[in-house]
């Protein structure tokens, strides 16, 4: 790749966020910043039950609050037939609760009023006469006989959703009966929320004289919206615009379609008044998507010299009420088939079953691609606990059973084609940095002295970047996303994609990747995202899938331009397209270096001296199919010192090396390594919703639900080693997610090796003091 | 959420006499912050209210009061309570265990054993608040019984228990008890974020160093 210079901020340049300047100047532009003139609150009233069935509700005294606009039921929905819509995977859900309520919190009548106060005073107003129902909490129990069945509407009378397995049973049943040496664990990757810093909400507004409806919307994938909008609401989707504004923070919470969106977009055709609905914090941790909720057993098969011979995986996914999982439709656990992870062994099956609960609905990708997080944290857990079994470092037992760097592209027993990696480079790196030797002589000498210190790794593999439109398609629509780029007559540029940025830093690492393929300088290029009137058609921003998509369709587009330009350039130069050469920014005549037209001399040209029979402008758009997914890897090691007194434990040392390939922006790459291994961090140690056994969220509001701080996180250490992708334009792999995905297993390993020596071989998240201290009292060492 | 919440205390009265307040719901209820007896159906049976305020939510559970049991020769009575909130934000169910015990220099002692089951907006508040707002309630209840001790029988001061042997309601005994939910909620909160900012302090203590 020919490298840009700082002024022109191609590839590998830590240009600064250009969206930056007005964030931290408080000059961001989200939903709730949206004014609009006659503009009326909408207020959601919620079910205190988990279960429980509708006997009335009573909307007079709310109505005759002054100030009130009305008050929209499930009832008045269902004349319409909008009391139910699809999610996102093959199921409905109540937008509101017509005949029963499935969990608690669970959207029931919407408020409407001039002011948000009134509304939420209205809302209290509201009566609703409840008949309490046996509760389902625990997944386990779904399929008991005596367990109630929660979906009516349904006509499989069962809580059991779906069945979905993948692999070589028999193979691997056989694998498990020659082996010398078994290790399996069973861990709960808990529930838990992304809890973006804003939470969810929109204003619709519906203009009675043209028809048309706009919605601004927390959303990170517009355009989808825009037409899952038109095909629920029966609107004509050229008449709904949907603006994504800024974002503050997805992590695939804001992939879902929410119940208080459609009834702000009723409540707007009704009044004919732009509509606003802002969640509280409470609402957004009870009701809108969580994640993970997989309760999981590993086992592994291996040679008593620690060569894995096969991987067995079985899976129990809640999925709340709704089964409103956002993924791809061929994939009912996503992509959790990358649970092979970073080694090469011929023999693997793995198997999930999905069932109902009186819990939230979702089953989102936070700040992960479709249930990777899951699978990575399931095999780092469990090699863990082979190496326990064998007896040797789980470093050697990783390496060991490396994917050599010669076997790519690697097939995976469970039908991944790995593009590239290099897994024991980025091992060596880590162990290296980190001092590996060193600390496990420390921990020695610790261990003598009665001190606990744990020593946690994880060789993570990812899959990201969906997806190839073969294979993948969330709700029908292929997963291809798009970059128009226009360059203006002098020599700037604005470019649109199909994304949507919710703080990834898309307006400077797609305008830098502008910059690397045309030579255009990174802080001449305007990127803009969001407006489904401007920006071509795309499937948004989650699972990773950015840089690896439209990253590429914007190279693919500029190269587009570069081959026009070439055609102008041999005018301009009166010479033969084949005499050309280019360097970044310049297209000069081979040997003649002086004989040069900048691209700023070629946009100009395009509008202004043209060759004979070509169209004017410089211009192009892509829509990207890409190839192949990409597979970005790493390795994280962990250190952590335990209190025994209090159960404490505190993190001392992270390393955390990535490879993503080929890197646009090193600090936006780092930045993002930062939040997401912040985020494993609350993960591991911090956070849950948890229920009690009425089906009460135990997590719902950030008294109980744990938020780090920048007091509570460590010091990271990060690095990098560089393995391009093969079949991505710009070789890059994707990296926003790596840490969250990858950083789980090295805390818990890290917790659980400190406590190996007592008999500890797994610890579920999320790893609370009084969790650590209940263990150490089990095993004895404290009384 | 299930709760068991146990609670004992001391009141220099015989304990004849602190049976004939404990074995008598309504008379019970008047000592109960926010609580009253609005009903009663039949000698075991009452309806009544009782309201909580937690900051900003109020609860305002409407129910039935049961006797399950009354046995006065070992001085134990156990009564069920069921209540749903009249704005649908939730229900609550309630069974105590009152005991009462002679101690050696004649005043008694008071046991009750409470299991408490709260599900709905209060719920969500967590054990840590409940079992606060529960600590600081009984407290007042306490007070309360033991205020209501030392009053002379005829005196008709607790307008609340009016409905011991009659089947009215005593909605003219309006606000018998306000629930002084403010203060409640402020102690409550209080202690409860102390703790949680010890707890807090010393999870992550060294960690910014």
């Amino acid at each position: 790749m020919q490298q840009t210079t700082p002024e022109v901020g191609g590839m590998g340049h830590s240009i600064k966020r250009k969206e930056d300047l007005r964030f931290i100047q408080g000059k961001g532009n989200y939903v709730d910043d949206v004014h609009l003139p006659d503009m009326v609150y909408g207020h959601m009233v919620r079910s205190p039950y988990a279960h429980a069935r509708l006997k009335s509700i009573n909307t007079e005294k709310a109505k005759a609050l002054p100030g009130v606009l009305a008050v929209i039921t499930g009832e008045d929905l269902a004349k319409a037939n909008l009391a139910w819509m699809p999610t996102l995977y093959f199921d409905k859900q109540m937008v509101l609760a017509t005949g029963k309520v499935l969990f608690q919190s669970q959207e029931v009548a919407f408020v409407v009023a001039e002011d948000r106060y009134t509304a939420a005073d209205a809302a209290e107003l509201v009566e609703v006469e409840y008949e309490e129902l046996p509760v389902l909490v625990d997944p386990h129990k779904a399929t008991d006989p005596s367990s109630p069945i929660l979906r009516e509407d349904r006509e499989e009378k069962s809580n059991h959703i779906f069945h979905w397995e993948v692999g070589d049973k028999a193979a691997t049943d056989k694998a498990f009966q020659d082996a010398a040496v078994r290790a399996d664990v069973h861990a709960v990757f808990q529930r838990c929320h992304p809890a973006p810093l804003e939470t969810c909400g929109c204003v619709a507004d519906f203009n009675r004289a043209t028809g048309r409806i706009t919605i601004y919307l927390t959303s990170q994938a517009p355009h989808a919206h825009r037409t899952l909008f038109a095909l629920v609401g029966g609107i004509p989707e050229n008449n709904i615009r949907v603006v994504s504004p800024d974002i503050g923070g997805g992590f695939g919470n804001k992939v879902p379609i929410y119940p208080g969106y459609v009834c702000a977009v009723v409540a707007s055709l009704t009044l004919g008044r732009p509509v606003k609905w802002i969640e509280t914090r409470s609402e957004n941790l009870q009701s809108t998507g969580f994640a993970r909720d997989y309760h999981m057993t590993a086992e592994l098969a291996a040679d008593r010299d620690g060569k894995i011979q096969a991987l067995r995986v079985k899976t129990l996914a809640d999925h709340g009420a709704f089964n409103a999982a956002a993924q791809p439709t061929k994939f009912p656990a996503g992509l959790f088939s990358i649970c092979t992870g970073a080694y090469d062994y011929p023999n693997a099956f793995c198997e999930v079953d999905g069932v109902y609960t009186n819990k939230a609905p979702g089953g989102i990708a936070y700040r992960c691609s479709f249930r990777v997080t899951e699978a990575a944290y399931l095999i780092e857990r469990v090699v863990d606990v082979l190496a326990q079994e064998l007896k040797i470092d789980p470093v050697e037992l990783r390496q060991k059973n490396f994917i050599r760097p010669d076997k790519f592209p690697y097939q995976s027993p469970l039908g991944w084609s790995f593009d590239s990696g290099n897994y024991q480079a980025a091992m060596d790196l880590a162990l290296q940095k980190a001092g590996y030797g060193e600390l496990r002589k420390e921990q020695e000498e610790k261990r003598k002295k009665g001190e606990l210190m744990g020593i946690g790794v994880s060789s993570f593999v990812e899959i990201v970047g969906a997806g190839p439109a073969h294979t993948f398609d969330i709700a029908g629509i292929k997963m291809f996303d798009s970059a128009e780029i226009r360059v203006h007559p002098t020599g700037k540029a604005i470019c649109r994609m199909g994304t949507k940025s919710q703080g990834q830093g898309h307006e400077t690492t797609y305008a830098q990747i502008v910059a690397q393929e045309l030579g255009i300088p990174a802080a001449d290029v305007t990127v803009e995202e969001g407006d489904t009137d401007t920006a071509p058609y795309g499937l948004g921003t989650y699972a990773s899938r950015s840089t690896p998509v439209s990253g590429a369709a914007t190279a693919v587009a500029a190269r587009k331009i570069r081959d026009k330009a070439k055609k102008i350039a041999a005018h301009l130069l009166e010479c033969s397209e084949e005499d050309l050469e280019w360097e970044p920014g310049k297209f000069f005549v081979k040997g003649a270096p002086s004989k040069a037209k900048t691209i700023q001399d070629i946009a100009f040209a395009a509008y202004t001296n043209m060759p004979e029979g070509m169209e004017a402008g410089l211009e192009a758009v892509d829509y990207y199919d890409p190839p192949n997914l990409t597979f970005p890897f790493g390795t994280y090691i962990c250190v952590v010192d335990i209190d025994k007194g209090t159960g404490e434990v505190k993190v001392r040392k992270f390393v955390a090396v990535d490879d993503c390939g080929n890197v646009i922006n090193p600090m936006i790459v780092d930045g993002q390594i930062h939040g997401g291994l912040t985020e494993g961090l609350a993960i591991a140690f911090m956070q849950q919703i948890d229920y009690d056994e009425s089906g009460n969220v135990q997590g719902g509001s950030f008294m109980d639900y744990l938020v780090p701080t920048a007091v509570e996180t460590p010091h990271w250490e990060t690095d990098k080693t560089c393995t391009p992708s093969p079949h991505h334009p710009l070789g890059a792999k994707g990296v926003g997610e790596s840490p969250n995905v990858g950083s789980p297993a090295a805390f818990v390993n890290a917790v659980v090796d400190a406590l190996s020596h007592l008999g500890v071989r797994h610890i579920d998240m999320p790893i609370t003091p009084w969790k650590v201290w209940s263990v150490l009292k089990e095993k004895g060492v404290v009384s | 959420m299930a709760l068991r919440i146990e609670k004992t205390f001391q009141v220099s009265q015989p304990i004849e006499k602190v049976w004939s307040l404990l074995s008598d719901p309504a008379k019970v209820a008047s000592c109960v912050p926010g609580a009253q007896i609005t009903e009663k159906i039949d000698e075991k049976t009452y309806k009544g209210s009782i309201s909580v305020k937690v900051g900003p939510s109020l609860t305002d559970y409407k129910g039935e009061v049961q006797i399950l049991r009354l046995d006065p020769q070992n001085h134990e009575i156990e009564i069920q309570g069921k209540g749903q909130d009249v704005r649908g934000r939730g229900s609550a169910s309630m069974t105590m265990t009152g005991r009462l015990a002679t101690l050696t220099d004649g005043a008694t002692q008071v046991t009750s054993i409470s299991e408490v089951n709260v599900v709905g907006i209060l719920a969500q508040m967590g054990s840590r608040v409940i079992t606060e707002v529960s600590n600081i309630m009984f407290d007042k209840f306490s007070q309360n019984f033991q205020a209501r001790l030392q009053q002379p029988v005829a005196q008709p001061a607790a307008a609340n228990d009016a409905t011991a042997g009659a089947s009215t309601p005593t909605s003219s005994a309006s606000s018998p008890q306000p629930i002084e939910g403010g203060s409640i909620a402020w102690q409550a909160f209080k202690q409860v974020f102390s703790r949680w900012l010890q707890a807090l302090t010393r999870l992550f203590s060294g960690r910014s160093a």
